[in-house]
């Protein structure tokens, strides 16, 4: 297990420097001055003669390099070209926002996904499992944009249930201190606290539910297709053959199984569901990183879209390197597939 | 499966809190509002920009005038001046100030001590003197103060008493109030300006606003939000609201949508026809004309449009009204002079030109302007307030010339370079218009069509008529209302005959809010005020 840990640890790490590297080149092919491009300090400023020693500007690129990473280390991310507030600081908060309803929306996808699918596997061919496919498959093929201007116009123009843009009412006077507004309402001295909580729940509901649409269905429709190749095992027809009903073999020897294949999957699911909230983040207003990277795309705000582009990818580099470690616990036989024993 | 039986509460538990009757708001949101603008404000600083986003969020909000101008009274009322007279032959204006006025107490300044005269001459030393210290600051630009020509109008501003100042005019001119009372020309503190120079960031006094208006400054998140707080030690009556959003949304359409679901209290510019149809009954739609005009500007230093009879004949050429249904979908109404009615100087046109193609043959022949008569119309490439689309506008009256045998070419280019080539007059005709900053008529004709203005390129006409521009310069020499208003309607009326342009419509501006909102009036001139909005929510 260690040696597995290391060994994908490695990966990770090497793939990190990797994206440093490609990060640290963007400054050089964006237009305009490096420096300014890195730090997002102006060639005409007082500042940018401290901060073109900071960065070694007279130097070669291997020392430069050496001082960007220290500096990316020291979470010295320069200052946006736009606003000029440091870019670490809206980059983490814009990070947390959309981890908030990233990881709800995978949770609500994984809470309809696994088990619906359980169930369409269990009646294999059945009525059941034919509505569902079909449902699943209707799902799968809605756009995410329009989804969600379905949902919007259904229950928050017609219905008034709920609000349609940011994480909550600006008038709860919550401060973005890490960005996840649950957090931020802890954290906050509010003395509407419950009142806020509710407002942010209603917030989240509709870019959890669009988010968590599609992976939703894609996980559907895996675990109902591994489980459906699973009971074709000699180990299934065994315990069939011992009288169990086929509600208790899927649910206790087929199950268990196939979650193994919907792990190896969660890491791609992870990554559409990033791309997606992008698309999500905009039409909802919420401040997470994807519409950041959007509008500073828009603005040509180089530091902030490096920053962004970071992020992003360490993210799922990150998500990927969690989900094989816990893959490799639980499962040892993704360990002995590697190496040929445990 | 046991996954299953327990998402579903928590779904339908996160579904339902949502859920809640209309009119029942938690207590922050019945203390507060929140007004969905249109973009992001420049800074916060109304003397250094021009863009009406940015006057709505800041003017009237953060900051004070010396004096205000009360358009249902049609006069300028007090406001950080007491009394103010005219002195020596209107070149010298005095102004008593209030000595109540505290400016605001944030967390990054406590102010100690009430506005006083020092505070005046620093603010406008900030525009009016090139070598004050804050001058340069933010960029050293005050397009207001530059194209109303204040900076140049204004000699000096003097302390005379800690709480009374004297302006000193190189001339007389009685535009000067109206440009004093208008959005731009607002008092900054001295003392906090002295403050952020010692700690070497004099640029802040623009991010940080200090004033001493109804509300002061807590917050700006770029793209989401701008947050006010009430100003408790406000020196006349504040709002009824403790805390004032502006909830940054571009797109008109999630604009609207935020409305209906109620996340916006007030919206500007609302897409009025979609909002109609959506049938809402707990949102108002409010309207009010705005100080503009959109007109047709004829060239009159080419042949044939410097013969007034041709412009007349033209102008009778073209269905106005059909026009205005088509471009404005009733939202603006047809214009009789430059003026809009509301202006106290405004003068019903003497002669209509009601659309009527065979008076205007008969006058072009009469000119000898023969059928086949090829022309340009020079139509804007943007959406303004007073026209949101010129290049149909133009197309419509293409077709209408052509019933008179005139082949109309439209002509239109990216806006600078369209109006840098109006400028350099280029253009037979052109549509465009005027958006006006004060409530002085003089706002309305020596920009448009004084010679001087010929000369600076504003002028679209290239009408310089020297009878006319004496009216203008005897107006603006005189502080007597009456007398002025007889010059202004002999102006109109020469205007009317002559037709250098004919004005076409005076487009409303809109606000839709929701029905409790209290307070928050469209103002005829300048930029939205919150300093009376409240909410009144049924207990």
């Amino acid at each position: 297990m260690t040696r597995f840990i290391i060994n994908r640890l490695l990966y990770f790490v090497l793939a990190l420097w990797l994206l440093t590297v490609f990060s640290f080149f963007l400054n050089w092919l964006f237009p305009g001055d490096v420096i300014t491009n890195m730090s997002g300090i102006r060639v005409a400023t007082e500042a940018y003669g401290e901060e073109f020693a900071l960065r070694g500007g007279d130097t070669n690129l291997f020392v430069q390099y050496a001082y960007y990473l220290q500096n990316l280390i020291n979470l010295n991310w320069g200052y946006s070209l736009v606003t000029q507030q440091p870019v670490w600081l809206e980059g983490s908060r814009t990070f947390m926002a959309t981890a908030e309803i990233l990881l709800l929306a995978l949770l609500l996808a994984l809470l309809i996904g696994v088990p619906l699918g359980a169930l369409s596997a269990a009646w294999y061919k059945a009525p059941l499992d034919k509505t569902i496919v079909s449902f699943a498959v209707g799902g799968y093929s809605i756009p995410v944009f329009w989804l969600a201007q379905l949902l919007i116009l259904f229950f928050a123009v017609n219905l008034r249930w709920l609000p349609i843009t940011g994480q909550i009412d600006p008038l709860y006077l919550i401060e973005p201190q890490t960005g996840s507004v649950l957090l931020d309402i802890a954290l906050s001295d509010s003395a509407y606290k419950a009142s806020a909580y509710q407002n942010a729940l209603a917030h989240m509901v509709l870019p959890i539910v669009v988010l968590a649409s599609l992976p939703a269905m894609l996980l559907l429709r895996m675990m109902r297709n591994t489980t459906v190749e699973i009971m074709q095992q000699p180990y299934i027809k065994a315990v069939r053959a011992r009288g169990l009903p086929p509600y208790r073999v899927v649910m206790q020897h087929a199950v268990p199984n196939a979650m193994q294949g919907i792990l190896q999957q969660l890491t791609f699911i992870f990554g559409l569901m990033l791309a997606n909230a992008v698309i999500v983040e905009s039409i909802f207003n919420w401040p997470g990183i994807g519409s950041w990277l959007l509008k500073a795309i828009l603005d040509r705000d180089y530091p902030v879209i490096q920053a962004a582009l970071l992020l992003l990818v360490a993210t799922t580099l990150f998500a990927n390197f969690l989900f094989e470690i816990y893959r490799g616990w639980r499962f040892p036989i993704v360990r002995e597939e590697r190496y040929g024993s445990a | 499966m046991i996954n299953l039986r327990a998402s579903l509460p928590i779904l339908l538990s996160l579904i339902s809190i949502g859920c809640s009757s209309e009119r029942e708001l938690p207590e922050p949101l019945q203390k507060g509002l929140v007004y969905c603008s249109e973009g992001n404000p420049e800074g916060f600083n109304p003397q250094r920009i021009t863009s009406g986003t940015t006057v709505d969020a800041t003017a009237a909000q953060l900051y004070d005038r010396l004096i205000d101008y009360d358009a249902s009274e049609q006069a300028f009322v007090p406001a950080l001046a007491t009394e103010w007279q005219a002195l020596d032959d209107g070149t010298r204006y005095r102004f008593k100030l209030r000595d109540d006025v505290a400016f605001h107490t944030t967390n990054f300044f406590t102010p100690s001590r009430n506005l006083n005269a020092d505070d005046v001459i620093f603010s406008f030393n900030r525009w009016l003197d090139s070598t004050a210290l804050y001058h340069p600051v933010g960029g050293g630009s005050y397009p207001f103060f530059t194209a109303t020509g204040l900076d140049r109008l204004i000699n000096r501003v003097v302390k005379v008493g800690p709480h009374t100042i004297d302006i000193v005019l190189n001339n007389a001119d009685s535009s000067f109030l109206a440009n004093l009372a208008t959005d731009f020309a607002v008092i900054l503190s001295a003392e906090y300006a002295h403050k952020l120079d010692i700690a070497n960031q004099p640029e802040l006094i623009d991010q940080q606003p200090i004033g001493t208006g109804p509300f002061r400054f807590e917050a700006y998140r770029k793209d989401y939000y701008i947050r006010y707080s009430r100003n408790p030690d406000y020196w006349r009556e504040g709002p009824d609201i403790e805390h004032l959003v502006y909830s940054i949304t571009p797109n008109a359409n999630k604009r609207m949508l935020k409305l209906v679901t109620g996340e916006c209290d007030v919206i500007p510019y609302p897409l009025v026809s979609k909002l109609r149809s959506l049938n809402q009954a707990q949102i108002e739609v409010k309207s009010e004309v705005s100080p503009n005009v959109s007109f047709w500007a004829f060239n009159t230093q080419k042949k044939p449009f410097d013969n007034p009879q041709v412009r007349q004949a033209l102008s009778y050429a073209i269905n106005r009204r059909a026009i205005i249904d088509a471009i404005y979908y009733g939202s603006a109404e047809q214009a009789e002079s430059v003026l809009p009615p509301t202006s106290w100087a405004f003068r019903e046109a003497q002669i209509n030109y009601q659309y009527d193609p065979e008076k205007a043959r008969a006058l072009l022949d009469e000119a000898g302007i023969t059928a086949g008569f090829e022309m340009t119309i020079w139509a804007m490439p943007v959406q303004r307030v007073y026209n949101p689309n010129a290049r149909r506008m133009a197309e419509l009256m293409q077709s209408d010339l052509a019933q008179v045998g005139i082949n109309v070419r439209i002509v239109s280019y990216e806006w600078n370079s369209f109006r840098r080539r109006l400028s350099r007059g280029e253009h037979d005709t052109a549509l465009i218009g005027w958006y006006a900053d004060n409530a002085d008529p003089d706002n309305f004709f020596r920009p448009l069509l004084s010679c001087a203005a010929v000369a600076t390129g504003s002028n679209r006409a290239n009408w310089c008529h020297p009878g006319f521009d004496q009216i203008l310069l005897q107006a603006i020499a005189t502080t007597d209302t009456a007398e002025r208003r007889q010059l202004y309607r002999s102006a109109q009326d020469l205007l009317n005959q002559q037709v250098p342009l004919l004005p076409i419509a005076h487009s409303m501006r809109y606000q839709a809010q929701q029905d409790f909102v209290t307070g928050v009036e469209l103002p005829p001139y300048g930029g939205i005020s919150f300093r009376r909005a409240g909410k009144e929510l049924a207990q």
